[in-house]
């Protein structure tokens, strides 16, 4: 613990002048790519009223707000993650080293993996939450039994020393982010507001000197020393401090961006695992897509294929009574052959029905006009009145989208054909990064993922894109299915 | 004609039901899969029957195989199989089986040819009375895939038309009519074919047919 802060003091500081250097080419990308116009004065001037805009309203924005919760919330975890890690560590360790102490520091040492773990998994969903940034689970400890099975499995485990690792470089994050940032807000805001302290202190006889970094700007005689001798070079720093100020959340995202980074390799799922899980789920949506195209096929081979050869089956027999033209035809015949035009004129109308709705399974058109227009329809043919909350102020892409729209409608059905509910809720939310699905009725619950069943068919498909789905429906309701899909697949 | 229709959409039977009916046919039996199809056959012995090739409960070629167990058991029973697409292998697979057999009443046609009811009965009565009705998709692609084999190449374009229409089980004098030519060019393009092919030529159309079909399974 003592070697603690000397550490991280020594290296933020070093690392302060080269950090933001880093952080902003990292980060900050043009707000918006320039639009190719042929006037390059035009487009020069809308790129540069963008980029203005953006960089003005940048300290104000919702996503603002959240980098900044999530780097106080992540500093505020780091420091007991980090001595906890430290001290469980370096003790579990010291007392390994006797045999006598094993006894007591291999427990310690597995409940610092164990602990790393749970702190890991913390800080990723904070990360998910606040960031948008998802990160998939690590996989489970493998589950080993008697005493020294387990103690195995903890302390070989891979995601144990891998969060440990995250949690020792997170404080280092955490505290040079936020060194900085307080760093910009003590001069910025002073800088701001320069002039009307130059007065009051010049007036009583202070001298104020400029940090260091600022040392090259000192053209005497305004700046005599590094101290402000007058109120025009006060003047002079009003620019300094808006610009650190603009420049906190652009600092701010960066050092979380880095953070997320570092999260993704040391909290993620190992890389094989991962190659695994893709290698699985691209066999899934291979097969899906294959199961997918035969069922098209035998719909349209029962339904619209059927109807039309029914249709083509009584225009034939009806030519044929209609074709004795030259022998005359009996009134009969006349009247048969209207009945024959009259069920072909039917069964085409079928036919046409089902194509309709055949090209709409594939994928509904109204789709195309964003997530919310598609489920506000669907939500009006549901035969079980559904209550509708969508918040999905970005669309998120197509495939998510179209993946997103079959779910809620094979949610819905399911509410209407098995949970004899008389209310139902569809819920569509989207924070950056993950896309949620939400239905809920209060029917008779009692719904499960079973092995083939319509369920996990859902969740196969889910997890084709990385999503995940739950259920929660005990006994006599309320059901709730959650979809969470990533916003981009 | 007693007649037994085996097909699972029932608009399509309906429908061809009311075809032969119309026609002045009687449908002792309209099933829907296979297995009714068998018994329907071993009871009522037809004298052809309409069959679907993909049927419950697999939707697969379910009537196929039925089809082959009638030709086989019921040798006096013609079989009209009827199908959404036409499948080289399930043509050659019926041949197969009628050659094995009596060698006669055999057809396989697209369900789309049923539109022009006129040739739909007509070849289904060929059929009930042991001659043979292909498609001419089916024709198309056995031929085809023979050319490819180099199998014809001899042939000259109008003699491969003639071997078409007979393949598609046609007398010479409808062929005559087909091409508008007259019936002993016919029948000298046929000597030729045969001579070509080196089969000796036969009176009965349906072994025309299973001759040419025999050399372009080879």
């Amino acid at each position: 613990m003592d070697s603690a802060d000397p550490v991280t003091g020594q290296q933020a500081r070093p690392a302060v002048p080269s950090a933001p250097a880093d952080a902003w080419r990292g980060t900050f990308t043009p707000p918006v790519a320039p639009p190719v116009l042929p006037s390059p004065v035009r487009h020069d001037r809308i790129w540069f009223q963008q980029t203005t805009r953006k960089l003005l309203r940048a300290p104000f924005t919702r996503d603002t707000r959240r980098q900044v919760e999530y780097a106080a919330l992540g500093l505020l975890l780091a420091i007991p993650g980090f001595v906890f890690i430290v001290v469980a560590v370096t003790v579990g360790l010291g007392m390994s080293l006797s045999f006598a102490g094993m006894l007591a520091g291999v427990p310690l040492l597995m409940a610092a993996l164990l602990g790393a773990r749970r702190l890991g998994a913390v800080h990723r969903r904070l990360a998910g939450r606040l960031l948008g940034v998802q990160i998939a689970p690590p996989p489970p400890l493998p589950q080993e039994t008697g005493v020294l099975g387990r103690a195995r499995a903890v302390l070989t485990d891979p995601v144990g020393w891998r969060a440990c690792g995250y949690l020792l470089l997170k404080l280092l994050v955490a505290v040079i982010g936020a060194i900085i940032v307080v760093y910009l807000l003590v001069w910025g805001f002073p800088y701001l507001t320069f002039p009307i302290w130059w007065e009051i202190l010049h007036a009583n006889g202070v001298a104020i000197h400029v940090p260091g970094w600022l040392a090259w700007w000192k053209p005497d005689p305004l700046v005599a020393a590094g101290a402000v001798h007058s109120l025009a070079v006060s003047f002079a720093l009003i620019p300094v401090g808006v610009a650190a100020l603009l420049y906190c959340p652009w600092w701010l995202k960066g050092c979380n961006d880095w953070d997320a980074k570092l999260m993704a390799r040391l909290l993620g799922p190992p890389m094989g695992h991962r190659v695994r899980e893709l290698e699985q789920t691209r066999a899934r949506a291979v097969d899906d897509s294959a199961a997918r195209l035969r069922r098209i096929e035998r719909d349209l081979h029962d339904g619209a294929q059927a109807q039309m050869v029914a249709v083509a089956m009584k225009l034939g027999l009806a030519r044929e009574k209609l074709g004795g033209t030259v022998t005359g035809i009996t009134e009969a015949e006349l009247e048969r052959a209207l009945e024959l035009v009259d069920a072909a004129h039917r069964s085409a109308k079928e036919a046409i029905i089902e194509l309709r709705d055949l090209a709409r399974g594939i994928h509904p058109p109204v789709l195309d006009h964003g997530l919310g227009t598609a489920l506000t329809t669907l939500a009006a043919h549901s035969d079980v009145p559904v209550e509708l909350v969508i918040d999905v102020p970005e669309r998120p892409s197509a495939a998510i989208e179209t993946i997103a729209y079959f779910c809620a409608a094979e949610l819905l059905t399911n509410v209407a054909k098995h949970s004899g509910a008389r209310h139902a809720t569809l819920e569509v939310v989207h924070v950056p990064g993950l896309l949620r699905v939400r239905v809920s009725d209060d029917g008779c619950g009692g719904a499960r993922i079973e092995a083939r069943g319509g369920l996990a068919g859902l969740a196969e498909r889910v997890r084709t894109v990385d999503g995940k789905l739950s259920v929660s429906s005990p006994p006599r309701g309320p059901t709730v299915v959650t979809v969470e899909l990533p916003s981009h697949a | 004609m007693r007649i037994v229709i085996a097909e699972d959409s029932a608009v399509i039977r309906a429908g061809l039901a009311e075809i032969l009916a119309d026609h002045g046919h009687e449908v002792v039996a309209a099933v829907g899969n296979a297995e009714d199809l068998l018994a329907a056959v071993d009871e009522h012995e037809p004298d052809v029957t309409v069959v679907d090739v993909r049927m419950p409960p697999h939707f697969t070629d379910e009537g196929l195989r039925a089809a082959i167990a009638i030709r086989r058991d019921h040798p006096k029973t013609g079989v009209l199989v009827f199908s959404q697409y036409i499948e080289t292998r399930y043509a050659a697979d019926l041949l197969g089986a009628a050659s094995g057999g009596s060698a006669a009443g055999v057809g396989y046609l697209l369900k789309d040819r049923v539109a022009d009811v006129g040739e739909f009965v007509e070849a289904l009565s060929r059929v009930a009375a042991g001659g043979t009705a292909l498609d001419p998709e089916v024709v198309t692609q056995l031929l085809g895939a023979s050319r490819r084999t180099g199998g014809l190449g001899s042939l000259t374009a109008r003699e491969h038309d003639v071997l078409a229409l007979m393949a598609e089980g046609r007398s010479n004098g409808a062929i005559a009519g087909i091409l508008v030519i007259s019936e002993r060019a016919v029948e000298k393009h046929i000597g030729n074919i045969f001579s070509k092919l080196g089969l000796a030529p036969s009176d009965a159309d349906h072994r025309r047919v299973l001759a040419v079909l025999r050399y372009l399974e080879s």
